[in-house]
């Protein structure tokens, strides 16, 4: 036997060496472990389709992927969202092409069968005079996303039925969404499509840049610190509480400076604002969101978000708050597609929301100054762990990276007012060690290690 | 159409590719007009039929000012602006160019097509995007300005790590 293959023993050594702060760098590179990871994670997590605001009427429509599974989201005459694999059920063809749009239907250009918004099969081209009693229309649905749920906006979908409810999923991450999508009335709103393009990344490495990963920015980031855009001190954005949620969640509430108070309160959001904050938050959220001057977490596997506050890159001092999301999907062991969404406040000043849009160019997204590096050093660790000695899974080379820091040493701070297990300090690798358990409880599920050859 | 003009733009579009392809970007910038506009909207799928411009304004990927392009270009002479690590070799391949319309306020619409290539340090693969872009061009003090350019790209899922090049 190939001592490449993945196997029980292989999983027990992955854990071990997990427990201990260190993460092989093979499941960076390995195919098999890639593969695995389609079926394990992808086929049964919870996966971020669309935004409300995309759809904002009956018809409207948007397609997305979950991994390689084409998904059709739709709003049906009665307002509900549904979701289905977008794929006829007649020969499988691909049957909306387009990124959104807005209709009643949707025909196949392979034999013409015709699809409402609720899935139905509605038009058969010739039905009647070519099927008899052997074609029963109604089993010829869109076969539906097993799952589907909405949380504040943010429409999921997963792959397998027997999936716990989204809003256990996401445990204890729908206080801090709360802050982030339910400050206004009204929610955020997507601006236009999401920004996609290709990174040369394995998924797990932009995943836990955003979820978990504020200590790259001091030396990632320098360039914005070099042109004055980014506070010099060296220590940011180690301020602040890294927060480990269930799930494998987890965000980073970043403040300032060790004082924990904001010099530019909510974010430099507009006064005139504040005090809706104020009616839609409870008062430890509210507090949580008056100093801290960047979120940015992730909800395990892939979906990323920030909310950061820029200046535009035109010298103006004026910062501009936004909510970015972003999904990584994975196009192989070393290849991410990246979806990038601008959200803001409904509620906000349109001159405000204009502003911070291109405070969001400025920054992220594939023309962000900041972006730019981030997929930079992603790709070099693409590059540096194809070989034999990164990929060697007996560990020979000691191709283990580390997770140290804070480990058993960085105690979690009691007074936080968030729930969760919040540590007082960002500079940690708490959350990701918290992802890496999770991730090995998904591959390990419903399998004995003691089996053997795992699949 | 004046072959004159059209040649006096043509090589002004050839000596801008010239610039920017050697990182002269000092000298890029004083092509550009105090008032310039520079953006780049997103190329999206739409159901439909075919000649209908699939653009999608509401998203850009830049969406610049003269002062933004200053920023943008301080940025990378700081020591560590990794995306442009080792400066990646570029080519801005411009043809196709055709003025669209005769002076308004001394102002001409200029089309051109455009192929970008580059190799980032010693990659193999060589990433590119290509499009259309429309420019206005004017005359200031005897030297030819770009007032604003649209830059339309034909790919939806942008087949490169990042839009550090200025297009
Ligand atoms: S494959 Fe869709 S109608 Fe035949
Ligand atoms: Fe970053």
């Amino acid at each position: 036997m190939s001592k490449n293959i993945i196997n029980g023993k292989t999983l027990q050594m992955l854990r071990e060496k997990i427990e201990s702060g260190l993460l092989p760098q093979w499941v960076l590179s390995d195919p098999d472990m890639y593969e695995l990871e389609l079926e394990k994670i992808f086929g049964r997590t919870w996966q971020f389709l669309a935004h409300e605001s995309e759809l904002p009427e009956p018809g409207c429509f948007v397609t997305r992927w979950i991994v390689n599974d084409p998904v059709l989201v739709t709003k049906t005459k009665s307002g509900e969202i549904k979701a289905f694999l977008n794929s006829c059920t007649h020969r499988g063809t691909h049957l909306c092409a387009a990124d959104y749009g807005k209709q009643k239907s949707f025909t196949c250009p392979y034999h013409g069968w015709t699809f409402n918004l609720e899935g139905k099969l509605i038009g058969v081209a010739l039905g009647d005079k070519v099927y008899g009693e052997e074609m029963k229309k109604e089993e010829w649905d869109l076969r539906p996303i097993p799952k589907i749920g909405v949380y504040q906006g943010m429409i999921f979908g997963n792959l397998d039925p027997d999936a716990m409810p989204l809003e256990d999923y996401l445990g204890n991450m729908k206080w801090y969404f709360d802050i982030l999508l339910a400050r206004s009335d009204g929610g955020m709103e997507v601006k236009g499509v999401p920004q996609r393009w290709v990174v040369q990344a394995n998924w797990k490495v932009t995943s836990e840049n955003f979820e978990a990963d504020p200590y790259h920015v001091q030396m990632t980031h320098r360039s914005a610190k070099e042109l004055g855009i980014a506070p010099k001190d060296p220590f940011f954005p180690g301020y602040g509480h890294q927060v480990v949620l269930e799930n494998g969640h987890g965000i980073n509430v970043i403040t300032a400076d060790a004082t924990g108070r904001s010099p530019f309160p909510f974010q430099g959001m507009p006064e005139s604002m504040w005090p809706m904050f104020e009616r839609n938050l409870t008062s430890e959220q509210l507090e949580l969101m008056r100093n801290a001057i960047v979120f940015v977490g992730g909800v395990f596997p892939n979906l990323g978000f920030i909310s950061f506050s820029a200046p535009p890159l035109e010298g103006e001092t004026n910062i501009y708050n936004y909510l970015n999301f972003r999904v990584w999907r994975p196009l192989g062991p070393d290849k991410v597609e990246v979806w990038s969404w601008f959200t803001i406040d409904k509620a906000a000043p349109e001159e405000y929301k204009e502003k911070s849009y291109l405070s969001y160019l400025g920054t992220f997204g594939p023309s962000g100054i900041l972006e730019q590096d981030d997929a930079e050093i992603w790709a070099r660790i693409a590059q540096a762990s194809g070989g034999l000695m990164a990929r060697d899974k007996e560990l020979s080379y000691n191709n283990v990276l580390n997770y140290l820091m804070g480990l058993d040493r960085v105690e979690p701070d009691e007074t936080f007012p968030g729930p969760g297990v919040a540590y007082p300090i960002c500079f940690l690798d708490a959350v990701s060690r918290n992802m890496h358990k999770y991730w090995l409880e998904l591959l390990i599920k419903d399998h004995s290690i003691a089996e053997g050859v795992y699949r | 159409m004046n072959p004159e003009l059209q040649f006096d733009i043509t090589n002004f579009l050839h000596h801008e590719a010239y610039l920017l392809d050697h990182r002269r970007y000092k000298e890029w910038l004083d092509l550009l007009a105090d008032d310039l506009v520079y953006r780049m909207p997103a190329r999206i799928t739409t159901e439909g039929k075919h000649n209908e411009p699939n653009i999608m304004n509401e998203m850009t990927f830049f969406e610049e000012t003269k002062k933004s392009l200053i920023t943008r270009v301080k940025r990378l002479d700081t020591p560590s602006a990794w995306a442009e690590y080792s400066g990646p070799r570029q080519r801005h391949f411009i043809s196709n160019i055709y003025i669209e319309s005769s002076p308004k306020s001394g102002e001409y619409q200029v089309r051109s097509y455009f192929l970008y290539q580059r190799c980032r340090g010693s990659d193999l693969d060589i990433e590119q995007l290509h499009g259309e872009r429309v420019d206005v061009l004017r005359k200031e003090n005897g030297k030819w300005k770009i007032a604003s350019r649209t830059i339309y790209p034909d790919q939806t899922v942008l087949r490169l790590i990042n839009l550090s090049m200025f297009l």
